[in-house]
């Protein structure tokens, strides 16, 4: 394997590799905003709003990422929205995330006894005190686990917006495979650094995660 | 430019016709990862340390490496390694080989989900383990994991979409191509999710139905 | 239909008229009752009979559809106003009619990320608006009160069950409501937990507290009751002294039959 070629590249390829960073985490900080906010709606709004979030929850799971993708970017013009292509990759990525990361939040609301939600609506605790002092903090430990998961599958999803060439990592592997002519090397190698990447994400979840709750594994084994 | 549902009407047929080979790649895709999926399982929860090893490798490089990157490096490399597949198989074989590292994964939960107790009356009872397997385990496992794999099978209807960047004529690629044609990426585009979408919904539903049918209660 | 031969009329809550239904279910018809103050009145009966309803009816945890639930007057839960479809009060009004009102759960119902101390203090900071200190100083009494000052720190997964109901109790009295409501606390206890909460209780009932209880606890309510009301299919049957009820062979046979099943049980 031609090593000068990486070292050729290797500018190219870094770039590549920031530009997916920015879109995995703009992407997954914006979707798990977004999801989180519908999860609340889905949980307070009235029915028609229900209803209508319910539709796009289902349209959104139920098309493929890349039909998204086409829609926004190349459909986006003809609605008069204008997009570069890291702009319409973040957007479409924080649109697709969405909906998985409401349903998330909607498993954590409700992994949450509703004893406890009616005990602080006893006391006359408010609604929005309830969300932010009873259910997210026990929420977010409860889903570390699945959220960590989809962050991670959304960080492979980057890859796709190469296609729109968003000159992420992929996008810059393939430019580096086409003006060389050397095609197996340089996608094995990249396999293997996603393979890291995802590895190492997971890791880091699970430490998280057992940092988030070590509280109460210590509290139980103390009984 | 204004909404044209003529654009639509003339390319449904073509784009229907696609829609088959969306078909064609997710089920048989489905069908080699179940098959391939159980065995993975079976090391991945069995005696021998090696293919437990492997079996964790195998599920952990498929499992972490985009699928589309899966796709290219199959694409090229194949050839090099002298198997000259036809696109449509080789992409098959890419899918399904991808999902069957879930697959493997949803059996294994399925599996572990039954309580042990059951293991232990049919042992007391002096079941043999084949037995044990064939008609308390595994019928058991497919009724549990069976919602999870209804949506591996609607994961691969969608992500059977990326077999379009190796030039495979499925859904979104007739789109791109009818795109490419009209310039009409607004129709097409939403035409194509529609389609997406209620093999989909049709999908989900037919394994609500399953999963009813199937409830122990 | 029995509700008027008690006597010291100061009552703190009325129930007049009230029904409520799940569906096409009647789970409480036409109820009548006075919670006089200070006193301990128990609702007894066989389950389903209505007592938990009726008692979450009295903070509107549950949404009485008939009649009226007042408490010194103030009709809870709906707003007042002329006949026709009622609407539910605000809900910062109803909020503010439930500090008032304190309850106790039979699943306990504490917050499991937050130590005992801090299941007290919440309410104290968010509803009471008191500072940090002042909230904890608060619930470590209230703690006190429940003798578990020296288990503040613990988690709720970290107390026994006993334990926790008293910190749920606690967690109601450091509100300082003028009435407190108990869904069965003990039921959900072990056996040899239990009289740690009713002696809690007691305790309370011996300070002058208003306390409503849904139990079946036949010796609490025997023991520290004022008045024991009898439920049976959502309707209240009899409301008496205690020796009237647990004493000398019951008139009424719906009642006589539910203490002979009872006593049947509990043959030791």
């Amino acid at each position: 394997m031609e090593f000068d070629l990486f070292l050729r590249y290797g500018p190219d390829l870094l770039k590549g590799f920031g530009i997916t960073l920015l879109c995995w985490i703009i992407g997954s900080a914006g979707g798990a905003a977004l999801g989180f906010v519908i999860a609340c709606l889905m949980r307070w709004s009235a029915a028609p709003v229900r209803w209508v979030l319910g539709a796009y929850i289902e349209l959104i799971r139920g098309t493929p990422f890349m039909i998204q993708l086409f829609l926004l970017y190349y459909g986006g013009p003809y609605m008069g929205l204008v997009l570069t292509p890291v702009q319409a990759g973040i957007t479409s990525f924080i649109v697709y995330g969405s909906p998985y990361f409401a349903e998330i939040f909607r498993s954590g609301f409700q992994a949450i006894p509703p004893g406890q939600i009616e005990a602080a609506r006893a006391i006359g605790i408010s609604e929005f005190t309830i969300l932010r002092r009873i259910m997210l903090p026990q929420t977010l430990v409860l889903i570390t686990a699945p959220l960590t998961n989809f962050v991670i599958i959304l960080s492979k999803e980057t890859a796709i917006l190469s296609v729109v060439t968003v000159p992420e990592l992929l996008f810059q592997t393939q430019t580096m495979a086409a003006e060389t002519f050397t095609y197996v090397e340089p996608f094995l190698a990249l396999s293997l650094f996603y393979w890291l990447l995802v590895v190492l994400t997971a890791e880091l979840g699970r430490r998280i995660e057992i940092r988030a709750t070590r509280h109460l594994k210590r509290a139980a084994s103390s009984t | 430019m204004q909404f044209s549902f003529d654009v639509i009407l003339h390319n449904l047929p073509y784009m229907l016709g696609a829609a088959r080979f969306t078909l064609l790649i997710s089920i048989t895709g489905i069908a080699l990862a179940i098959v391939l999926g159980t065995f993975i399982c079976a090391a991945r929860i069995g005696r021998s340390r090696v293919l437990r090893v492997l079996s964790g490798l195998y599920i952990s490089a498929f499992r972490g490496v985009p699928l589309l990157v899966q796709l290219l490096l199959f694409y090229y490399m194949l050839p090099r390694i002298g198997l000259d597949l036809p696109a449509m198989p080789a992409a098959i074989l890419a899918v399904g080989m991808c999902s069957a590292a879930y697959v493997a994964e949803i059996q294994r939960s399925a599996l572990q989900s039954i309580p042990s107790g059951q293991t232990e009356a049919a042992e007391a009872l002096g079941i043999s383990p084949f037995a044990l397997w064939r008609r308390i385990l595994i019928p058991q496992a497919l009724r549990l994991g069976l919602p999870s794999l209804i949506n591996e099978l609607i994961l691969l209807v969608k992500v059977s979409s990326l077999a379009s960047v190796v030039g495979i004529g499925e859904l979104t690629r007739v789109a791109q191509n009818i795109t490419g044609q009209t310039y009409r990426p607004l129709e097409i585009y939403i035409t194509a999710a529609l389609i997406y979408f209620v093999i989909n919904f049709t999908l989900s539903q037919l394994g609500r139905y399953a999963e009813r049918r199937l409830a122990l209660t | 239909m029995t509700q008027t031969e008690t006597s010291p009329s100061d009552p703190i809550m009325t129930v007049r008229g009230m029904s409520k239904w799940f569906g096409n279910f009647k789970a409480l018809d036409a109820i009548d009752l006075d919670v006089n103050r200070s006193e301990v009145l128990c609702l007894i009966g066989p389950s389903g009979s209505g007592k938990s309803t009726l008692l979450r009816c009295l903070n509107f945890l549950e949404h009485y559809d008939e009649g009226e639930v007042r408490k010194d007057g103030a009709l809870i839960g709906w707003q007042e106003g002329p006949s026709g479809p009622r609407k539910p009060l605000k809900p910062a009004a109803l909020r503010a009619q439930r500090h008032h009102i304190g309850m106790v759960f039979q699943q306990f119902n504490l917050w499991p990320h937050f130590s005992a101390r801090q299941n007290v203090a919440e309410a104290l900071r968010q509803v009471k608006g008191l500072s940090a200190d002042d909230a904890n100083a608060r619930a470590l009494d209230a703690l006190d009160k429940v003798n578990l000052k020296d288990k503040a720190e613990n988690f709720p997964s970290g107390l026994s069950g006993g334990q926790q109901q008293r910190v749920a109790i606690a967690r109601a009295i450091a509100m300082e409501p003028d009435i407190m409501l108990f869904d069965e606390p003990t039921s959900a206890l072990d056996p040899e937990l239990v009289g740690e909460v009713l002696t809690v209780m007691k305790d309370m009932a011996a300070e002058g507290m208003t306390m409503v209880v849904v139990t079946h606890e036949m010796g609490f309510a025997a023991h520290a009751a004022d008045r024991v009301a009898f439920l049976e299919s959502g309707r209240l049957v009899t409301c008496r002294p205690p020796d009237e009820i647990f004493g000398a062979e019951p008139s009424d046979a719906r009642l006589r039959s539910f203490l002979q099943t009872y006593r049947e049980r509990n043959v030791v």
